[in-house]
This record gives structure tokens, sequence and C-alpha cells, in this order.
């Protein structure tokens, strides 16, 4: 799960194919990898929202000369920055979906009336239609310190 | 009969049901057997979970994995995040046997263990790869007169790559699937480009990624499709709620209606529009029935003479 960030010798073609920096001119991917390859964490304030608007489509990746595996780089540099605090509320809130019912997308009174007219059963045969295995969601999330990143900041 | 635990997700089963109900008809007339996989969770999703916490990320979709494997079941899954995810972690864990110590040390705690013995599928690939394209085709009974563009999904192709499976390099096996069905499959511009949704970006930057959705619309537009067919709920999710969000936020007027290519399949094997979920989209779907039925009619006679 390692990337190879220090292949990159800042050509740009990563940014020229990006869907993303074509809409938003302040999304920048050469900019984030410069940033990390040379440490420049004082810079990273500068660059929260922005790391977060990567819909990961590999296009960058695709279009890299040297190889690098610029989304699993980006992922490392956006996991960094939530371990220093800096979540993204929506982010915040679908951690917490997660934690409460092992959804990131849970059901709601429009799905089940949907699920009833189609034939199906009102809760998905998922983890929705067992509080066992929730409970065996929510003891995975807690060993691996989940809870604590998508808690609420202590005022 | 060949069985599969169907991995259903968040998307299908919460927002787009018809989904769900169509993999299992078009996998049952095909002689495959799907099983529901009780108890699994979000894969999770590719995007947003690496990006809080790999760690996480990893061990649910490990346990996600010994779900299947207890039942001797392959995995397939219908949706491109799905898919991204649960091969992904599959294919770290049977190589990186710390990391496989390492999530195997807490499944221990909910009594689970992951062994490795299991493959992940996506309905595409595999539809296109062992059930082929011939049998597809031999399964129709009402072919669709229809154009169709078609969206791969970023997160259908990138996994099949990693593998260096030859059907990534210049993908037509999907177009293929989706002409078995007697519909054309649409060429338009920047047809291997992003819906916009995926990586967290669609739930933190809302408007940003319906630029990237609408330009790739506008695309599908100008190339006369009557329907978008994805494989992917989250695109699904993105086409079909992000046209009625563009059309408020930006001024359009699109209404093009959005098929996973589970209820195309399942037209074509003459199930009804109602029983898909179809009518149950955002943009409004009636005018789109109405041609499917009256149009597909006129083929049904056509090839029965």
């Amino acid at each position: 799960m390692s990337s190879n960030i220090e292949r990159c010798y800042q050509c740009g073609q990563c940014t020229a194919a990006c869907p993303m920096a074509e809409q938003e001119q302040a999304y920048k991917i050469r900019r984030f990898l410069q940033m990390e390859k040379l440490g420049l964490k004082s810079e990273e304030p500068m660059a929260i929202p922005f790391i977060f608007y990567c819909t990961t489509c590999y296009k960058c990746q695709d279009n890299c000369p040297q190889g690098v595996k610029i989304v699993d780089g980006l992922l490392s540099i956006r996991e960094a920055a939530v371990r220093n605090g800096n979540i993204l509320p929506a982010h915040r809130k679908i951690g917490q979906m997660l934690m409460d019912s092992g959804h990131a997308v849970p059901g709601n009174e429009d799905a089940k009336k949907r699920r009833l007219q189609l034939g199906l059963t009102e809760m998905p045969p998922t983890v929705a239609s067992s509080e066992k295995q929730l409970n065996d969601i929510k003891i995975l999330l807690n060993l691996s310190g989940f809870d604590q990143i998508v808690a609420e900041e202590k005022a | 009969m060949t069985e599969l635990s169907l991995f259903l997700g968040c998307v299908a089963p919460n927002r787009y049901p018809g989904i769900e109900v169509a993999a299992k008809k078009v996998f049952s007339r095909l002689g495959v057997e799907l099983a529901d996989l009780e108890g699994a969770s979000c894969c999770p999703a590719p995007g947003v979970f690496k990006s809080l916490d790999k760690v996480t990320w990893l061990t649910l979709a490990s346990r996600n994995i010994t779900l299947s494997e207890k039942k001797s079941d392959d995995i397939l899954t219908i949706c491109n995040g799905c898919f991204s995810t649960l091969k992904d972690a599959n294919d770290i864990l049977k190589e990186d046997t710390t990391l496989k110590k390492e999530v195997n040390s807490k499944l221990a705690e909910i009594g689970h263990e992951y062994r490795g013995t299991q493959d992940v599928r996506h309905v595409i690939e595999y539809l296109y790869r062992e059930v082929g394209v011939d049998r597809v085709r031999e399964a129709v009974t009402r072919p669709l007169n229809l154009r169709v563009a078609v969206h791969y999904g970023c997160h259908l192709i990138q996994p099949l790559k990693d593998s260096n499976l030859e059907i990534a390099d210049k993908p037509t096996f999907f177009d293929e699937l989706v002409e078995a069905t007697g519909a054309i499959s649409v060429d338009y511009t920047d047809k291997m480009s992003c819906c916009g949704a995926g990586g967290g970006a669609r739930t933190a930057v809302l408007d940003a990624t319906l630029k990237i959705a609408n330009k790739k619309l506008e695309h599908m537009k100008e190339a006369g499709a009557d329907c978008i067919v994805d494989a992917c709920p989250f695109c699904h999710l993105q086409f079909d709620m992000g046209q009625s969000e563009i059309n408020q936020k930006f001024g359009k007027n699109y209404d093009m209606p959005v098929l996973h290519y589970t209820q195309l399949l399942a037209l074509a094997m003459g199930f009804s529009p109602e029983e898909l979920g179809i009518a149950m989209n955002a943009v409004d779907t009636s005018r789109f029935i109405e041609k499917v039925k009256t149009e597909t009619l006129e083929n049904e006679v056509c090839t029965s003479v």
C-alpha cells in the first residue's frame, strides 16, 4: 500500500489529464505531489480542502510517464491530513454513518417503500438486517481507532 | 448450477433497489444462482475510506470477503466501487503476509479469519468472461431498439488494468454486452471519462463534481443517446440525481434515463420496466418506458416472422 511519489519529476502531465483541474483551477495534482515529495508540511493547510477534490479516476496515473502511483500517493496525503485533524465535515459524517449502520449510504423511509414495491425485503439482507453483524463491525472499527478519527472535535 | 455471493454494497439496495432485482433476474435466467451475502457491510468505499484510514478500510473489506469464504463462493459485485475495494483488498491480503496477519488478529476478535480462497468478480467482467456475449444474446427474447451511451466507470477499468487483463486495454467488452441486447452503443466524446462522483468528492464538493457530470451528459446528448447504461450504482446516482441537480443549479434541461446494465439486459429478456424499478429514477422515464414497450413489440413481431 505504499506509493512511489519520489519518481515524480514535475512534468505536469497529471494535471493536464485531470477532469477536476479542467473545472476547478485550484485543484492541481502536480503541486500536491511536489509538496509531498519536498516535505513542505507548512504549506499543507493551503492544500485543504483541495486535496479532497480528487475523484480517483486514475486519468493522471494513466498519463504519467514515470509510472507514479499518483492516486495511492494522493490518498496517503489525505490520510496524513486527516490524522492532523483536517477531516472534512462531510467525510466525518459518512464515517459516522458507517459506525452507526455499517453502510456509508444507509437506507431510509423512501428506500424501504421502494424495496417493498419491488417485492424485496424491507431491509436489505446485509448488516442492516442483523444486530449481531452490526456489532461485529463496531468492534472492528473500534479496534482500528476509527471511532476516534470520526469523533466530533472536543470544544 | 454455479453459485456466487451477491455483494449488494450501499447505493443499490438503499437508493436504487431495482438494480438488486434486475441482477437476480438476469443471473437466474442465465443459470447462475446469486445467493445473498448475509451480514455484508459497506465495502467500504475506496476513495473516502482509504482517505480516512487505510487499515480500517482493509479490515472491513476483509471481513466482507470472509463472509463469502465461509460459503466457498466467489463474490459478485454490481458496483465499480465495491469491485475496486474488494478486489484490491483481496489482492493485497493474498500477497502481503504481514498485513494479513495484522488483519487476522483483528478479525479473530469477532471469530473470522481471512484465508484468501475466493475471487472477487464484477458483473460486467463476469458476464463477458464466464457467460460470454453469445449466451447473453441467446437469452434475449425482446431485442431493444435503443441508442445507448455506455459508461464504463473508472473503478471497473482500473482493477482490470491492475490485474493485467487484456480486456482493459482498449475496452469494448461492455459495448459488446450492450449490443447483445439489440441496442446500439453510440460513440461519444470522452467516453472513458469519469462521472465525477468518486473519491468522496460528490459528498465533499458536489458542484465541482456536477460540472464534470454535466460535460459528460452534454457529449452523450450530442451523440443522440436514448439512455445511459452504467455498471455502478454510484455513477448511476451521479447521472440520475445529478441531472435534476444540474437542471436546478446550472439551468439545464436534461431528461436522460439512466439504467444499470442488469436492468437493460432484464428488459431485453422480457421483464417489464416497472418491475425493474426504472420508473423510480429521479429523471422522468415515462417516455422511455413507452418507447421500449411499443418499439420492442415491433421487434418481437419481426423476429418471430
